[in-house]
């Protein structure tokens, strides 16, 4: 079969680093082809000088067999190549049919010629097997269908080759089967796909070859049927990788958190945790699963003390902390990992040390009296660094020269620092590598093994269902159900998540 | 001081690497302000080496004068600074330097006349408070009901110059003086803050000392207090500031408080050093000057203390080449307007190039 792309001996650099050296990569037409490596091992790069975001200072394209220069997205759609980003470019308040014919507007005369329109994206959304409602806002729809309005834009383009950026990273499982069923599809119809992902599972799952990259190299490419987890891992981080969390027997001990019909008030843009009942024992891992925005941000602040309780009580280490601040709770032996760590977790123009010192910057032997001791807590944070293996020179430097699995680390660093007897962690291992994610797993199971509790909330289920003891499935602000480990398998638990159904002892 | 500022950690910042890079950029800006208001002048008729035959009196023979409005200008930068590292802003400085004033005129009126050194640190303490309490006014309307500061504080100060109008023209009014103006009686001699005799007769003034202390108090507070470093985290992400258990909040009441009772002291010792009574009008704006001045410094005090002085130097050099030439003094409004644009277009190009950097980069790396 024709190589519909080949990327040759592409090397980028740029100041202070090689992004891509010497890369070549080869896709064939009507294939899915994966595209794997760690943060920073230069896939968006590569992909991005396919696109024409970027320019390769060495190498050369071909497109179908055609050598080309690619100088901007426009040149790369005129090629019939089209990027699915990772965050969608898609225009809130405006229809679907508007915004997929956004920059490609067929006009009559002055106006737009939404008809004849209409009737194109109705023929691809047939050929293809799509269906999204036209008419409908794109504020009103699901994340699974923005995506599918992205492939549709893409294709009323008469885009050939599509790459999709991390297309899965916000999806349920559901949705991800439908999108790989989609993938299927266009496949069948003769088009390429480029689909870079962290989930190997899913590469397995859905690709035809597969391209490796660590480190600005390609370390491997073949048939995807030659490969398996641990071999494709091996090559993402360059030795071999360690899923077996080295896990104790279960002995859960005392309570350390225990919620008591907690409900918050509803507010614009979060959605409001109902009569929630909920207790954390010393020694396990009690995981929150859920479709995102389903109450897990507020179960999560209002443990932290960041969201007013609108009803209920809620006990840390037996003490009722209901009534006490931020820092009082934190005291008290909270650590809490938060689900967004660039707007809550740090402060990127800080440095690393003073995002390392947020919990004790105000006591012995970091301060006294209100002077800082810069000696003790930069002494403090390289040694955090040093631990907690955060890839940097010192922790003087601002914390945005990270990488964000580094920046994680950070954040995991200063949070268990504290030795918290209960920690929050809210998407732990969101965006990052499966170098940090093994790492960051491994920290949490020491955490449990340790004989303190954790709540664990991702939306990654296979996450979820990997680390909990218990896991707790919340919809619409409820726990609708509960299950032990190994009680019941992702499908099942899925079902409970988009709210098809719920165990009876959990109403009220 | 630049051993003090290595201990500190502050030049160059992040990897640790030393240089005077930072100072090179306001120093260029500068020497490019002063150029076009050259060609400004040459321009308009007049000579073009005026500004420079000021600012040469101005570092030579009347240093007295530059001392004189350093002060002003050293303590106005703090006052603004401090508040806008925690992103808040103080644009009411001009009103807490009247409250401070009226305030520290009223006690030292009601002192006896010979109450010395303790009387005048009465007379401060009175100054720097009635700055606090007018500068938390605004605080407290933006922590209880979300007022913008920006507004408040502006609006505050017309409040302020027209009180301060009123006092000295009606209540604290020196109905005995032979010449009639809208000033209060003069204080008594025992609670002038001296003047630096040994610079010969001038109103430059011990002020100068309070304004280097208060500087480098400043830069301690920022580098080395755990409320500077609050006010480091408060200003760069108050959700994160939030979720690591400081209170954003009284964080902002502090700043605030500070940032009134540095702006009182100017209030304070322009009437006990330089006017020794209430006068209506006695303040030309030092706090928008202030606000040209921590500008300048990119909102670090050891910073103020140059960008300070130089302010200091170009208003006296402004009155120097209005005496020495027949250029008018209005000349150095233009030239800080130009620093102005020129600190603020170097923001925006910062910012016009980190776009496009990151357009370029796109998420690689």
């Amino acid at each position: 079969m024709a190589n519909a792309i080949e990327l040759l001996n592409i090397t980028k650099r740029y100041p202070g680093v090689v992004a891509n050296d010497d890369v070549t990569v080869c896709v064939q037409e009507a294939e899915i082809h994966g595209l794997i490596g760690e943060n920073g091992a230069g896939k968006s790069t590569i992909m991005n000088i396919l696109y024409g975001l970027a320019q390769a200072d060495k190498g050369v394209i071909k497109v179908f067999g055609q050598e080309c220069r690619i100088n901007s997205p426009q040149d790369a759609i005129g090629l019939g190549i089209g990027m699915i980003h990772q965050h969608f470019m898609l225009m809130p308040n405006q229809t679907v049919l508007r915004n997929v014919i956004l920059g490609n507007t067929p006009q009559k005369g002055l106006f737009i010629d939404e008809k004849s329109a209409r009737q194109d994206i109705e023929k691809i959304m047939k050929e293809y097997g799509m269906k999204v409602n036209l008419d409908a806002k794109i504020n009103q729809i699901s994340v699974g269908e923005k995506q599918r309005v992205e492939i549709i834009k893409a294709l009323y383009r008469n885009v050939r080759i599509l790459i999709l950026d991390e297309p899965t990273a916000v999806l349920t499982p559901a949705e991800t089967d439908a999108l790989l069923e989609t993938m299927q599809r266009l496949k069948k119809q003769g088009c390429t796909i480029i689909f870079i992902t962290h989930k190997l599972k899913e590469v397995l799952a859905a690709t035809d070859r597969v391209t490796i990259m660590r480190k600005g190299v390609v370390t491997g490419s073949g048939n995807t049927s030659d490969m398996s987890i641990r071999k494709l891992s091996e090559l993402i981080v360059g030795r071999e990788v360690n899923f077996n969390i080295p896990f104790e027997n279960y002995k859960p001990g005392d309570k350390v958190l225990e919620m008591k019909n907690v409900s918050t008030t509803p507010r614009s843009g979060a959605m409001a945790i109902k009569q929630i009942n909920l207790q954390v024992n010393e020694g396990e891992i009690v995981g929150i699963a859920g479709v995102e925005g389903n109450g897990q941000s507020d179960l999560v602040e209002v443990i932290a003390g960041m969201v007013p309780m609108a009803e209920g009580s809620i006990s840390l280490c037996k003490r009722d902390v209901s009534g006490l601040d931020i820092r009082r709770r934190r005291i008290g032996g909270l650590g809490h990992i938060p689900e967004d760590r660039l707007k809550t977790g740090t402060s990127k123009v800080c440095t690393i040390s003073e995002n390392l010192m947020l919990n004790k910057y105000y006591s012995r032997p970091f301060s006294k009296a209100g002077v800082l001791n810069h000696r003790k807590i930069n002494a403090s944070a390289n040694e955090m660094c040093e631990k907690f293996l955060v890839k940097t020179p010192n922790a003087s430097y601002q914390l945005d020269t990270l990488s964000g699995g580094n920046m994680q680390k950070v954040v995991i660093a200063r949070e268990f620092e504290s030795a918290p007897n209960l920690l929050i962690a809210a998407q732990p291992t969101r965006g990052v590598d499966i170098g940090a994610i093994e790492y960051i797993h491994g920290q949490l199971a020491k955490l449990r093994n340790e004989g303190r509790a954790v709540l664990l909330v991702s939306a990654e289920l296979d996450e979820v269902m990997s680390l909990s003891d218990r896991i707790i499935v919340l919809y619409e602000g409820e726990i609708v159900a509960q299950f032990m480990r190994d009680e019941a398998n992702e499908y099942e638990i899925g079902e409970y998540m988009l709210g098809a159904k719920r165990q009876e002892q959990c109403h009220g | 001081m630049d051993k003090m500022m290595k201990k500190m950690g502050m030049l160059g910042g992040g990897g640790g690497k030393r240089s005077l890079k930072p100072l090179a950029k306001p120093v260029l800006m500068l020497i490019a302000a002063l150029l076009i208001v050259m060609a400004f002048l040459a321009v308009s008729g007049y000579d073009p080496t005026a500004m420079l035959i000021g600012l040469k009196r101005a570092v030579t023979t009347d240093i007295a004068g530059s001392i004189r409005w350093a002060i002003p200008m050293l303590l106005g930068g703090v006052a603004v600074c401090i508040p806008f590292k925690a992103q808040a802003f103080n644009l009411g400085v001009d009103g807490q330097i009247y409250m401070g004033a009226v305030a520290s005129t009223v006690v030292a009126l009601a002192l006896p006349a010979n109450s010395g050194f303790w009387g005048l640190v009465l007379v401060f303490l009175a100054g720097m408070a009635a700055g606090m309490v007018y500068a938390m006014i605004a605080a407290a309307m933006k922590v209880y009901c979300n007022t913008d500061m920006v507004v408040s504080t502006l609006l505050l100060n017309f409040v302020a110059q027209l009180f301060t109008e009123y006092m000295a023209a009606d209540v604290l009014r020196d109905s005995e003086a032979t010449v009639q103006m809208n000033a209060s009686k003069l204080l008594p001699e025992s609670l002038w803050l001296p003047r630096l005799s040994y610079l010969g007769p001038s109103s430059a003034n011990a002020g100068i000392y309070i304004a280097i202390v208060v500087c480098l108090l400043a830069a301690f507070l920022f580098y080395k207090t755990t409320l500077g470093y609050e006010i480091k985290i408060v200003g760069s992400n108050e959700e994160f500031a939030r979720y690591g258990g400081m209170k954003p909040k009284s964080v902002i009441l502090k700043v605030m408080a500070i940032s009134g009772a540095v702006a009182g002291l100017i209030g304070v010792i322009e009437v006990t050093a330089v006017q020794h009574r209430l006068i209506a009008g006695f303040n030309p704006g030092f706090g928008f000057d202030g606000i040209v001045v921590a500008l300048l410094a990119n909102n670090n005090p050891l910073g103020v203390l140059l960008s300070g002085a130089f302010f200091g130097i170009l208003k006296n050099g402004g009155s120097n080449m209005e005496r020495a030439t027949d250029v008018p003094q209005i000349i150095t409004q233009v030239t800080m307007a130009i620093i102005i644009l020129s600190v603020s277009s170097n923001i925006v190009i910062k910012k016009i190039k980190l776009k496009k950097r990151r357009a370029k980069n796109g998420t690689a790396v």
